[in-house]
């Protein structure tokens, strides 16, 4: 299996701010793989090394078999990124752009325009060839920006949070897009976000905290490992239901006045749980684990106490 | 073949300064002919043609610091070539716009009969080429520079009116105070004024004519032009440069 992406003990210093250290990712090639973390935690810093836009400070990146440092433009010809914010030319019309960031990769004037004839359709935005970028909403531009992205076939995508600004329903379009660029093209793509609902369809994700990696696998094995169940409890005296449920379930995560466990155990008796429990809380709730509760235990674990923010 | 596709777009942007050279070509016609002597009148085409270069090439390779924030410079940044072609690219295209310009001023000044023969054609071309590169090599080191462009008016006072003025374009150099003279002597534009004035003035009184030879013109603008790109690519490819401006870019702004 070859790699598309491999970083070894990559480090990255803003000054005295350490916003990566010691981060070894291995990507396989046509993998969908989610970098995972609230803003702050490093995950842009990561997009711009493995782009070549910033230099990693220490540690050594392999992006399509090229040194990031060593060779940048060998691996800009390679990858395509897409950015938080737009790269295109407001100005310009739909078509235009294309053609002209085609250009950009060297692209013959046909190519791109047989290439962008099948991404727009493949957008739905074919109606919009002649429009001005200025006079596209945004999940429209998005989806343009990702067209321009995969324009010159890259053998690996970035996405720096490309559902970030939308709407659910311009969300649910730019993944369908993923995934159906995904079966074309077959490419491998890194994607930063914060919805982690949108990130169990990866095969992989990690979960970057404070520039450090936390957790990485599968989003269902991940899933899977935290629980069964997740209990969710609203209580008033959250130290009394802490007394009584944690002998059975282990320490909780606590936010504010909710308190989350884990029911490791499908077969657990939640009755009888629920009846211990009587007037001491507001609210009981059993549900089904997701990728949120798993980075917010993973991200108690690591500040030691029981509280997650 | 990139840099043609780039310079492309800027075709677009030529508009705005067309309509703003109609209105100072007219105003430094009607300006010109207040003028007494017929003779000054002659002086001031060289001057005149290398201030629209000047301000044509000059703005727009600073106008290198907007596109820092635009969509277009994402595209740039990771488009499969060395990052100091960007600046290579702004600087012909800069180049080009300020050609542009002064074609259509030396148009219209010919049509208004102020551009009298015979010139030295070819050096002319020359000098207008090689005093376009100046201008546009000095914006775009400015524009590297400079982070923001809330200092736009301060580059306007501060560097191309005194370049503007201390370059021989308005007045001989040889009736300037020793220090005035050191400073036009440092300003790379007063040879390219120079240089013009080897091609127009061909049989002017002595007092008015050319005041360097063409050789030192031509190398003190060139190697100005080298030095100028050299540092401006230098300084753009450093790695805490381009930090800036890839944060820069991914910071989401609301529009």
């Amino acid at each position: 299996m070859t790699l598309a992406i491999q970083t070894q003990n990559l480090g990255k210093k803003y000054g005295n701010l350490q916003a990566i250290s010691s981060l070894h990712l291995e990507i396989p090639e046509g993998q969908f793989f989610g970098l995972i973390g609230p803003n702050g935690s490093g995950k842009t810093t990561t997009i711009h090394i493995l782009s070549t836009l910033i230099r990693p400070t220490t540690g050594t990146v392999l992006v399509a078999g090229h040194n990031v440092v060593d060779d940048p433009v060998a691996v800009r010809r390679k990858i395509g990124l897409v950015f938080q914010e737009s790269a295109l030319d407001r100005t310009l019309t739909v078509e235009e752009n294309l053609q002209f960031s085609g250009a950009l990769y060297g692209l013959d004037h046909r190519l791109i325009a047989e290439r962008s004839r099948k991404l727009l359709d493949l957008f739905d935005l074919d109606g919009k060839r002649k429009a001005k970028v200025a006079t596209l909403s945004g999940g429209m531009r998005r989806a343009l920006d990702i067209a321009r992205g995969v324009l010159h076939q890259p053998r690996i995508l970035f996405l720096d949070e490309p559902t970030i600004g939308l709407d659910i329903i311009n969300r649910r379009r730019i993944w369908r897009f993923m995934k159906q660029l995904r079966q074309e093209l077959g490419m491998t793509i890194l994607l930063t976000t914060h919805y982690l609902e949108e990130a169990e369809s990866c095969d992989q994700v990690t979960f970057l905290r404070k520039g450090e990696l936390i957790g990485q696998g599968r989003p269902d094995v991940l899933i899977r490992e935290l629980g069964a169940f997740i209990l969710e409890i609203e209580s008033d005296e959250p130290e009394e239901s802490i007394r009584l449920i944690q002998p059975q379930l282990g320490s909780p995560v606590q936010e504010g006045e909710k308190l989350f466990f884990r029911i490791p155990d499908a077969t657990f008796s939640i009755g009888r749980l629920q009846d211990e429990l009587q007037g001491h809380i507001q609210s009981f709730n059993v549900r089904k684990p997701d990728l949120n509760d798993v980075y917010i235990w993973k991200n108690s674990a690591l500040e030691g106490g029981n509280t997650a923010c | 073949m990139r840099l043609i596709r780039q310079r492309g777009r800027l075709l677009s942007a030529m508009v705005r300064p067309l309509i703003w050279l109609l209105v100072i070509g007219s105003g430094f016609g009607t300006m010109m002919s207040q003028y007494g002597t017929d003779d000054y009148q002659q002086f001031l085409v060289p001057g005149l043609l290398c201030m629209v270069l000047l301000f044509g090439a000059m703005l727009s390779s600073l106008s290198l610091v907007y596109d820092k924030e635009s969509g277009v410079m994402r595209m740039l940044i990771i488009a499969p070539f060395p990052h100091y072609w960007i600046i290579l690219a702004r600087t012909i295209s800069a180049t080009i716009a300020g050609l542009f310009q002064t074609i259509l001023l030396i148009v219209i000044l010919f049509a208004l009969g102020f551009l009298r023969l015979p010139i030295d054609i070819p050096l002319f071309l020359l000098g207008l080429v090689v005093t376009s590169i100046v201008c546009a090599s000095a914006g775009t080191l400015i524009a590297v520079f400079s982070k923001t462009l809330e200092n736009f008016a301060v580059i306007m006072n501060f560097v191309i009116f005194p370049v503007f003025f201390l370059s021989g374009a308005l007045y001989p150099l040889k009736n300037l105070p020793t220090f005035l003279k050191i400073v036009t002597l440092i300003n790379p534009f007063s040879y390219g004024v120079d240089l013009l004035k080897h091609a127009l003035l061909l049989d002017m009184p002595k007092s008015f004519s050319a005041e360097f030879s063409i050789f030192q013109d031509l190398l003190c603008m060139v190697s100005f032009c080298i030095v100028a790109l050299i540092i401006a690519c230098l300084r753009f490819s450093q790695a805490t440069v381009m930090e800036n401006l890839a944060n820069l870019l991914s910071t989401p702004k609301h529009e």
